[in-house]
């Protein structure tokens, strides 16, 4: 099994072996010398390989010579930092934020500026005029454009649905909630009775949500009841950053956020909270949620659509419910909730450019190639016949899968790009959407009221159309880390433990000692110049 | 052959039991069965899980047997095509890895613990070093795209090839095991250094280069940062990739379903992400774990240098 | 029993003082020249493997220049450094770090010894082989499972451990939500996983007594506690000092990958140590020299620590790693 030097020229066998190695590998390995346009593609870990994409033949005919692709569907990030660093990338990188904005600030000269390529890209320059904002969301500071984001058009203005078990409500003869009161009563009864009618009263968890990290707020968390005081918040929360009378603030040291903090620790000291709330992971509290054969386990939560959220077997369990006022004096003309449509309708920096790519011609074709009406559709949602039926006159049927085992989420992600693709999905096209998206249009409707509430242009902290410079978003970073862990952590034991009524005024003062202030009015700054360009 | 008797343990010579040897005897076995439970429950638990329903093992309700019998993960790895690929891969790069290491780690042991030999603590101190100090990602990747390196299978043995805490360990074997008679002994024999060490070190070196052949194997199997900055070729990549992949496409994700990075995805996916979870570990420690009792007669070798030395 | 250890060159062996500095080495060689062979290979690797990337080391010193190349960068002297020190956040981290560390560099140590010593005195080929296999299994679990498991097992709701000191009457007991619980169930586990393994080094050690020391052992009547103190454990010593030696310059080390996983925002405040961190403001945001600095400031405590613990053992037991 294991090898045995030779007796006599044991260690000459070993030098003359490493000696040999070495010069096998000076050999080995090729150049770059190849006359192939090399796209890396970062993948969602679902989707297939490149080459079964129909669509991506077009691509290539519109390059003129060979495309060479390079997958990557893990571990992006890692593999990313080394070879930017090194200064070695292909001619083109492709996924949703794949290259970020504090890669461009920090690998200078690395990515080709598109500003003075957009004679080549005519269907790019079309969309920059027919949606401004993409532009925005395209241009540096400084002026320079290394990336072009993509536009959906169809998806949702949220990503968060709120979700009450009806069927529990039912048997225990309950109404839907409207005001934080009454969901306590609701839960309180979740709690105490067996409402699931399994015959143990004990087995229901009446409220659940998503974990919220130490990076911030997200998706499906009670942030939202931030909204039940009228405060509008964008992605779930974030870093907490908003926006009220023109003027940007932090909702972690929000009077707001003390009464919701507050709000949620009477429900979790009744014990109406999961006690896992603040330790599982997203599994769990995706596994969690899907219940038990056709038994629910939870009563009330947050999710992108009902069978997303709950699973096939029970999501005709749950009922969408309207945002909740915080009491009966909180006027529904008043009430918010979160605004991601930026996030959710618009992917930041799906394609970037190598600098020193020998083939710039046929990269700008391939970008441009892209932002084609009918590529678009079909980098999204799949190849025509197979995924879409093309009716002619800009009107598109997107088909059910033809797995008859997957959702129509999964199979999108598993036959295409999808949302990680460069496109722009035209205005005045008319498409029949897949049953995922249609399902979570069909369970906002409870929200309209709220979101219409909202008026983008004034009342949301617009992230995505703001580039800062690279000193800022540095400095803004090393804030970040510093003020989110003790605020994350106090959120956590505030919520489980108590104690934000006499810890208040000691924690907003730290945090002011750690810069929230100074990261504040950064924000400010950008925000006034972000208006004074919308005139 | 009469050394065999040494085999059934240290104290097969003691005839008859003292009581203090008892409650010994029952303290021991008790101890025993107490680190065996501990150790083997929850790989035992992560084999069962492997083949249970994974809403029954989430939800905490798979302990003793697997509850409602489900293959899908195995399916699910084992009809990926690019496993094979991945473990041939590996099987070479650890084979021949592992070689290496040897040929190279060995030799460079029993040099630095020779005593009459001066240079050796600066020599020690010169491969130290480099376990604290390193330049960094940047500068690795740097080198090993001069030296062609970058998508090329011997990125996977060559950067490797000597780990200085595996060539301590070896040089301090040396320094005890080795009685210093031996090599007076052998030197008035008229042997060289290179003899010695062949001839007599090497053969009683056994048990440690079981040890650190053992080491080093098990640092290549599970050799994934490699592939994962400097390889982007994927028919070189090892199993360790192969199966990070297998696992990351079936996770749930934990960015929220409604995000860019996956709107919606995977109700399908995450239900079963756990259950393949398992199965990759299962599929990929197998063999390791196969591999080892046949490393560890090497030990009972080590009884020969007492019989030396006698 | 191994000779007695002895550092310094046997003084027959040592070379003359006979000439010059040239013909001493010329000497020299003609003596060694097969131990340089020897050890040739191991020094060329090391040398480009190891050394060559170091200047990448002056990062650390600089500011992270893209467009002017690594070493190109304006030199900033211990600007991070400074940063890193006046962070609000560095005492919490080097307490955090140390904390963890240390226990788990205590408990880490001792186990191996105590399962070794355990594994040696059971009674027949197969079944010490038996748990000595099935001991070092848990150590080729990954850590995403590890972690995983942990919250299986750990579960307030249906979590074993946690229905097993229900019994033992500690009610609701949520080892994964309170700081309190996080280090020793961070240190019991990696306890867990990598005892087994790092006893085979010390088993392989046991191996090379010699059984004739048992039998004469026996014969004066030790007893066999005695006899595992007084055979078993000095045949240990050797490698158990080189292992502290080299565990000693980890002690700013922690496995980051098993803590950033265990990381909840319950736990945060004991959780967060000095890889943690890092990796939140230097490798997602592309701090490149601020990483360095933190890195570098990491190594130079651990080598310092290194240093010190191997001239201790120089001088208390004559054994060294230099």
């Amino acid at each position: 099994m294991l090898p045995k030097p030779n007796r006599r020229s044991g260690p000459a066998a070993v030098a003359s072996l490493a000696a040999a190695a070495l010069l096998l590998s000076a050999c080995g390995g090729g150049g770059d010398d190849d006359n192939a346009l090399h796209i890396l593609v970062v993948k969602h870990p679902l989707t297939g390989p490149m080459a079964d994409m129909a669509w991506t033949a077009e691509i290539e005919k519109a390059a003129g010579i060979p495309i060479e692709w390079e997958e990557v569907s893990a571990d992006w990030d890692q593999k990313k930092s080394t070879m930017l660093a090194a200064g070695d990338i292909p001619d083109l990188v492709i996924g949703a934020n794949a290259i970020t904005d504090a890669d461009m600030v920090t690998f200078t000269g690395l990515f080709e500026d598109l500003g003075d390529d957009m004679d080549s890209l005519p269907n790019v320059q079309a969309m920059f005029d027919a949606l401004p904002e993409t532009e925005l969301m395209a241009t540096r500071p400084d002026g320079e454009v290394f990336s072009v984001p993509s536009y959906r058009r169809f998806w949702p203005e949220t990503a968060t649905r709120q979700y009450v078990n009806q069927q529990w409500l039912d048997n225990l003869g309950l109404a839907q909630p409207t005001t934080w009161d009454e969901l306590h009563d609701v839960l309180l009864a979740f709690k105490t009775e067996d409402a699931n009618g399994n015959g143990d009263p004990d087995d229901e968890i009446p409220i659940d949500w998503s974990p919220a990290g130490e990076g911030g707020f997200g998706y499906f968390q009670p942030s939202v009841f931030l909204g039940s005081l009228g405060l509008p918040i964008t992605n779930g929360g974030g870093s907490g950053y908003f926006v009220e009378d023109g003027t940007v603030g932090n909702f972690l040291t929000d009077p707001r956020y003390k009464e919701v903090v507050s709000f949620l620790h009477d429900l979790y000291a009744d014990g109406l909270v999961s006690p896992e709330v603040m330790t599982q992971d997203y599994s769990t509290y995706q596994s969690v949620g899907r219940g038990d054969g056709d038994t629910a386990k939870v009563g009330f939560s947050w999710g992108w659509t009902a069978s997303d959220r709950f699973g096939p077997q029970i999501a005709d369990q749950y009922a969408p419910i309207a945002p909740l006022a915080a009491d009966a004096s909180v006027a529904a003309t008043d009430l918010a909730w979160t605004y991601d449509s930026y996030s959710l309708n618009y992917g930041v920096n799906t394609v970037t450019m190598s600098a020193q790519s020998s083939k710039k011609d046929a990269a700008l074709k391939v970008i441009d190639a892209f932002y084609d009406q009918d590529l678009s559709i079909q980098a999204l949602w799949g190849d025509f016949g197979t995924n879409i039926e093309e009716g002619g006159n800009g009107v598109y049927t997107v088909l059910p899968p033809a797995d008859a085992t997957l959702d129509s989420s999964s199979w999108k992600w598993t036959t295409t790009l999808a949302d990680n693709s460069p496109g722009w999905i035209r205005d005045d096209i008319e498409v029949a959407l897949p049953a995922d998206i249609q399902e979570a249009v069909e369970d906002e409707e409870p929200i309209a009221g709220a979101l219409a509430n909202i008026d983008p242009a004034t009342d949301i902290w617009p992230g995505e159309l703001i580039k800062m410079n690279a000193e800022d978003s540095s400095r803004l970073s090393l804030l970040h880390t510093d003020i989110l862990g003790p605020a994350m952590q106090r959120w956590a034991t505030w919520i489980t433990e108590g104690g934000v009524e006499s810890e208040w005024d000691a924690y907003t003062a730290e945090l002011e000692g750690l810069g929230l202030t100074e990261a504040v009015e950064i924000h400010q700054k950008y925000y006034d110049e972000y208006l004074a360009a919308q005139g | 052959m009469q050394r065999l008797s040494v085999k059934r343990g240290p104290f097969a010579a003691l005839r008859r039991d003292t009581p203090g040897d008892l409650v010994f005897k029952a303290l021991l076995a008790l101890c025993s069965v107490l680190v065996l439970l501990v150790a083997l429950y929850p790989i035992y638990f992560v084999v069962i899980a492997s083949v249970s329903d994974p809403t029954m093992v989430s939800t905490g309700r798979v302990w003793l047997v697997p509850r409602d019998l489900s293959w899908f993960g195995y399916e699910q790895i084992l009809a990926d095509e690019r496993i094979w690929n991945g473990y041939r891969n590996t099987l070479l790069y650890a084979v021949a890895g592992t070689a290496l290491n040897l040929l190279v780690t060995m030799p460079a042991a029993f040099t630095l613990s020779r005593r009459e030999f001066r240079p050796r603590r600066v020599l020690m101190f010169f491969f130290a070093f480099t376990m604290f100090f390193s330049g960094g990602l940047i500068p690795m990747y740097l080198l090993l795209r001069d030296l062609n390196l970058l998508d090329n299978w011997l990125v996977f043995v060559l950067p490797s090839a000597v780990n200085v805490f595996n060539l301590i360990i070896a040089r301090s074997f040396f320094e005890h095991s080795l009685p210093e008679e031996l090599h007076e002994a052998a030197s008035i024999d008229g042997a060289n250094y290179f003899q010695f060490f062949a001839k007599i070190a090497l053969p009683l070196s056994m048990p440690i280069l079981s040890v650190i052949g053992l080491y080093y194997l098990v640092q290549h199997w599970n050799d994934f940062f490699t592939g994962l900055v400097f390889v982007r070729d994927y028919s070189l990549q090892p199993l360790q990739i192969v199966l990070r992949d297998i696992l990351i496409s079936n996770q749930a994700f934990s960015g929220g379903a409604g995000g860019a990075g996956g709107a919606g995805a995977g109700s399908y996916a995450q239900q079963y992400a756990d259950q393949i979870k398992y199965g990759v570990i299962v599929v990929s420690t197998l063999p390791v774990i196969v591999l080892y009792p046949f490393l560890q007669r090497y030990f009972e070798k080590g009884v020969m240098i007492g019989a030396v030395k006698g | 029993m191994t000779s007695a250890t002895t550092v310094r060159p046997a003084g027959g062996t040592a070379p003359r003082r006979a000439g010059g500095p040239v013909h001493r080495l010329k000497r020299h060689f003609r003596r060694y020249w097969q131990l340089w062979v020897m050890v040739a290979p191991a020094v060329a690797f090391v040398a480009v493997f190891a050394y060559v990337p170091m200047y990448g080391l002056q990062l650390a010193f600089r500011e992270f220049d893209f467009a002017a190349g690594i070493t190109g960068g304006d030199w900033v002297g211990l600007k991070y450094f400074q940063q890193f020190f006046d962070s609000p956040q560095f005492w919490n981290l080097l307490r955090n770090t140390v904390v963890i560390s240390v226990s788990t560099l205590v408990a880490g140590f001792v186990a191996p010894i105590g399962l070794a010593l355990m594994v040696n005195q059971v009674f027949g080929r197969r079944r010490k082989k038996f748990l000595q296999t099935a001991t070092y299994l848990p150590h080729f679990i990954s850590i995403v499972v590890i972690v995983g498991m942990l919250q299986v097992f750990l579960s307030p709701t249906s979590g074993l451990i946690t229905r097993v000191v229900g019994l033992f009457g500690v009610d609701d007991a949520n080892f994964l939500g309170s700081a309190g619980a996080f280090v020793p169930v961070y240190v019991l586990s990696e306890v867990w996983q990598h005892a087994g393994w790092n006893s085979i080094i010390y088993l392989a050690a046991l191996s090379s007594v010699d059984p004739q020391l048992y039998e004469a052992a026996k014969i004066d009547g030790a007893g066999r506690f005695s006899i595992i103190r007084h055979i078993d454990v000095p045949a240990l010593v050797p490698t158990m000092i080189v292992l502290l030696i080299l565990n000693m310059g980890n002690v700013l080390n922690t496995g980051f990958e098993k803590i950033f996983l265990m990381q909840n925002p319950l736990n945060l405040g004991v959780s967060e140590v000095i890889a943690t961190y890092v990796y939140k403001i230097g490798i997602l945001s592309n701090q490149f020299s601020y990483a360095t600095a933190i890195g570098l400031f990491n190594t130079l405590i651990n080598f310092a620590f290194l240093v010190v613990a191997n001239q201790i053992a120089k001088r208390v037991s004559n054994t060294s790693l230099w």
